[in-house]
């Protein structure tokens, strides 16, 4: 048992942090998305196109902060190209997802092939991982110095686009016009807000943060690309934004519990004699048990009220009131 | 005097559904003048104010505000030239607040930031000024429907509209709610704004306009001020022809109990109570009519009876079986017809033919089932045997449905349910989006069926249709059977009271049926 406990230490908790950021960036691109009413479901292939080009890119340009910038733009783009088929032609968002996580999936796999004859994996000494940053004076105060200071600038970059998403969506004037866009398109088409800009918008914004989340995992947290280095977190993702009822703050704490999950599962390997298949599918775990319990609430919610009638329906039966 | 509003040579053709839906359509509308339109479903008229707010584009015509030409091809262009509308189903956001709604789109700020503060005040001071009092900080979903509507009527007045069209206004409210509008109107006419009323019910064109044009088949079929037309006559005009606007029908012979309702408790999709404790009989040869503003358990009761909904309390009987928990093929069995709320996705499915629509109910008959294969030649004469007997114009056997009028639609429905002789009908807004003539037929099929020996329970929003029809009428408040009433003694205003929650006066007859 002392074994067990010897997991929870600061370096869980940064690690934590590290895996959370991906999944916080590409969530907080998801929940922008729902909130304006575009259901996004392609932010698995924006991410693991993200990681891609951002290596590839930071590899030929000689500088990572480039190969994060193409990266960005990168997911951008396909995120206007989501949007541009969707107004333009009619295309089913579910469908679309589907065809472009299967071919970024392959796509990424081929050109790794054609561009540096690796299938599995790839990486160049050449390739610099973007620096962490040591706050001055934070980081001397104990224990909190330990968990705030010491990550690179995506993860803080990640948590200021919580906050600054917050703030726009609740507090300004655009903001309220992609609620209102979401919550009933018609309203807003009616007082002269254009749904269509709007939604493209958020598709383009949730392309660049899915794809930034992407560039993190291969030159942020490591410096590598492995084929689906994405690995699922693009969905997971989309799980969190929807624990975090879709608002900033809330899939902030969405992420960082999935991101805790998985820190926990990889830690707990080292400690335990679990076998680590069973570990590894801990993450996995809490994300279905998210998913059941959003997806209980309304169930719950339903009968709790249902036994609050019958239950009243019972208390008069016996006097029931004369009304004449 | 001036016009506010001309719209001249106005035509609009659907190809895909091949209908003109206006054909060179002159109609003007003078400043400060209520004008009703009104004509039948599908003459013309949700055309014709779309084109005018610039949410169909017209084929031809001109548009003339104040007397000078403007071009609308946007929902912008029609504000900014002072067109405001009402739709009939409101576009406002839940979620949102009275002042987040009214404002939506034209909000206070500072450097893009909102100012709730301000918005509230500016709306407080908007409603103040039009004496429409709302409460800014109230959420859109927590506000009854006449509430909701005058929230609407605010954001139109807010975007400086001098022309605003309500388009079929009362079709939601209580008679109380359509008072207090009625009120509204004419206030916003004796402060100098246009208002055009779209309606199909003529009473009310009687009651709130200056003017009424009537449209007919796409067509402008004639304006007329109010004080020189009467009902009938415009009615007339919205047919071509004279119409029944009373039920004839014999007096009720009233036999056996065919359905008992005994304590019934009903809770809605969220698990809310919808229905509490209701009871009440229909006998052979009766009409029960049960009168509500719509969203008052009707729906949820409808939907307990025909066995589409389980009960949490209470018990049913049909032709003196219990039938509380018996599936719906049972329940028909003993004798249980249902003509539904919506024709088109519960009455019927559009995707198939005529022949399959009419024996969904009875396929398992030995008539149209050999050793488990359908017989489409004796589906073939059932088809044809009900289009003679019910009329439905446009209908073949074996053909398609989708393109069917409403009216022709719901003679099949009415058809099928009809056909075998029912001992209890369920009728939940028989009449719903139909046009006069069709109305007329639904109403002679269900007084045949009573006079035949059936009962109905007739559910509707329509207190005219209710109170034709009905031989006791039954109001339905939050749930609860808030009273009973003799539909011919009964004024209009008796039964709003009752609709809007109030108490049963102690002389009016018989109490709850308890």
């Amino acid at each position: 048992m002392e074994g067990f406990f010897s997991v929870f230490t600061i370096e869980l908790f940064n690690s934590g942090i590290r895996l959370a950021t991906p999944i916080l960036l590409a969530a907080l691109g998801g929940a922008l998305c729902n909130k304006a009413g575009v259901l996004n479901l392609a932010l698995e292939s924006k991410m693991l196109l993200g990681a891609f080009l951002g290596i590839v890119a930071a590899y030929y340009l000689g500088n990572t902060y480039l190969g994060i910038l193409v990266a960005v733009i990168a997911g951008g783009l396909l995120g206007w190209l989501f949007a541009f088929l969707y107004h333009r032609y009619q295309v089913d968002l579910v469908i679309l997802s589907i065809a472009l996580n299967l071919i970024i999936l392959e796509l990424t796999v081929y050109m790794m092939r054609v561009m540096f004859g690796q299938t599995g994996s790839w990486s160049d000494p050449s390739i610099v991982r973007v620096p962490d940053i040591h706050i001055p004076f934070i980081e001397d105060i104990p224990v909190l110095g330990g968990l705030l200071s010491g990550y690179n600038f995506i993860v803080y970059l990640s948590w200021a686009i919580a906050l600054v998403l917050y703030v726009v969506l609740y507090h300004t004037k655009f903001g309220r016009h992609i609620r209102a866009v979401g919550e009933n398109q018609e309203a807003a088409e009616t007082v002269g807000i254009n749904p269509r800009q709007i939604q493209t918008m958020a598709l383009v914004l949730s392309g660049m943060l899915a794809a930034l989340g992407g560039a993190f995992l291969s030159v942020g947290h490591l410096k590598l690309f492995t084929r689906n280095m994405s690995n699922g977190r693009g969905w997971t993702a989309i799980a969190a934004a929807l624990f975090g009822l879709n608002h900033p703050i809330g899939t902030f704490f969405a992420s960082l519990f999935f991101g805790f999950a998985d820190a926990f599962s990889v830690r707990i390997q080292n400690v335990t004699d679990l076998p680590p298949n069973l570990v590894e599918i801990l993450p996995n775990l809490a994300t279905v048990l998210v998913l059941v319990l959003i997806a209980l609430r309304e169930t719950v919610t339903r009968s709790m009220a249902r036994a609050r009638t019958r239950a009243q329906i019972r208390a008069t039966a016996d006097e029931k009131p004369a009304t004449t | 005097m001036a016009l506010a509003l001309e719209m001249t040579g106005i035509t609009k053709y659907f190809a895909s559904t091949d209908v003109k839906a206006n054909d060179k359509v002159d109609f003007a509308v003078e400043a400060g003048e209520v004008h009703a339109l009104v004509g039948e479903n599908g003459a013309g008229k949700t055309t014709l104010m779309s084109i005018l707010y610039g949410l169909v584009k017209p084929d031809s015509g001109e548009i003339k505000v104040d007397g000078k030409p403007v071009v609308i091809t946007r929902p912008d262009d029609a504000i900014r030239n002072g067109i405001g509308m009402v739709h009939q189903h409101f576009k406002l956001v839940p979620s949102f607040t009275v002042a987040q709604s009214i404002l939506l789109g034209m909000e206070p700020n500072r450097a893009g930031f909102l100012t709730p503060n301000e918005e509230n005040r500016a709306v407080a001071e908007l409603a103040e000024r039009h004496g429409l009092p709302v409460d800014p900080k109230a959420r859109i979903r927590d506000l009854p429907v006449g509430m909701q509507q005058r929230v609407e009527i605010l954001k139109v007045l807010e975007r400086n509209a001098r022309i605003l069209v309500l388009d079929e206004p009362t079709a939601v409210l209580t008679p109380q709610e359509v008072a207090e509008l009625m009120r509204v109107v004419r206030n916003l006419s004796k402060a100098g704004y246009t208002v055009v009323f779209i309606t199909h019910k003529l009473l009310e064109v009687v009651r709130v306009a200056d003017r009424v044009s009537v449209m007919r088949a796409g067509r402008n079929a004639g304006s007329k001020a109010v004080a020189e037309t009467t009902v009938p006559e415009l009615a007339r005009m919205m047919v071509g022809r004279e119409v029944l606007l009373k039920v004839n029908k014999a007096p009720r012979q009233a036999g056996e109990v065919v359905f008992a309702a005994d304590d019934v408790s009903v809770t809605d999709v969220r698990g809310f109570p919808a229905v509490t404790r209701v009871s009440f009989n229909v006998r052979a040869g009766e009409i029960l009519g049960i009168a509500g503003v719509s969203g008052n358990g009707q729906t949820e009761l409808v939907e307990a009876i025909t066995g589409m909904r389980a009960l949490d309390g209470g018990r049913l009987v049909i032709n003196t079986k219990d039938a509380t928990t018996l599936s719906v093929r049972e329940r028909r069995e003993r004798g249980l017809a249902h003509i539904p709320e919506d024709r088109i996705h519960v009455g019927l499915n559009l995707d198939t033919n005529l022949d399959e629509n009419l024996i969904v109910s009875r396929y398992r008959l030995g008539q149209f089932n050999r050793a488990g294969f359908l017989n489409r030649r004796s589906m073939r004469d059932f088809a044809a045997d009900v289009i003679k007997r019910f009329s439905v114009a446009a209908a073949v056997p074996g053909g398609g449905i989708s393109r069917l009028s409403g009216g022709n639609m719901q003679k099949i429905v009415i058809g099928r349910e009809l056909a075998g002789e029912p001992s209890f009908i369920v009728a939940n807004q028989p009449t719903r989006g139909l046009d006069v003539g069709s109305i007329e037929f639904v109403h002679r099929s269900l007084v045949e069926a009573r006079d035949r020996g059936a009962g109905i329970l007739l559910v509707s929003v329509e207190l005219e249709e209710i109170l034709a029809l009905s031989d006791r009428v039954l109001v339905m408040y939050r749930g609860q059977i808030q009273g009973e009433v003799d539909p011919a003694t009964a004024t209009e205003e008796q039964i709003g009271l009752l609709m809007a929650g109030a108490h049963p006066e102690p002389a009016s007859a018989a109490g709850p049926a308890a």
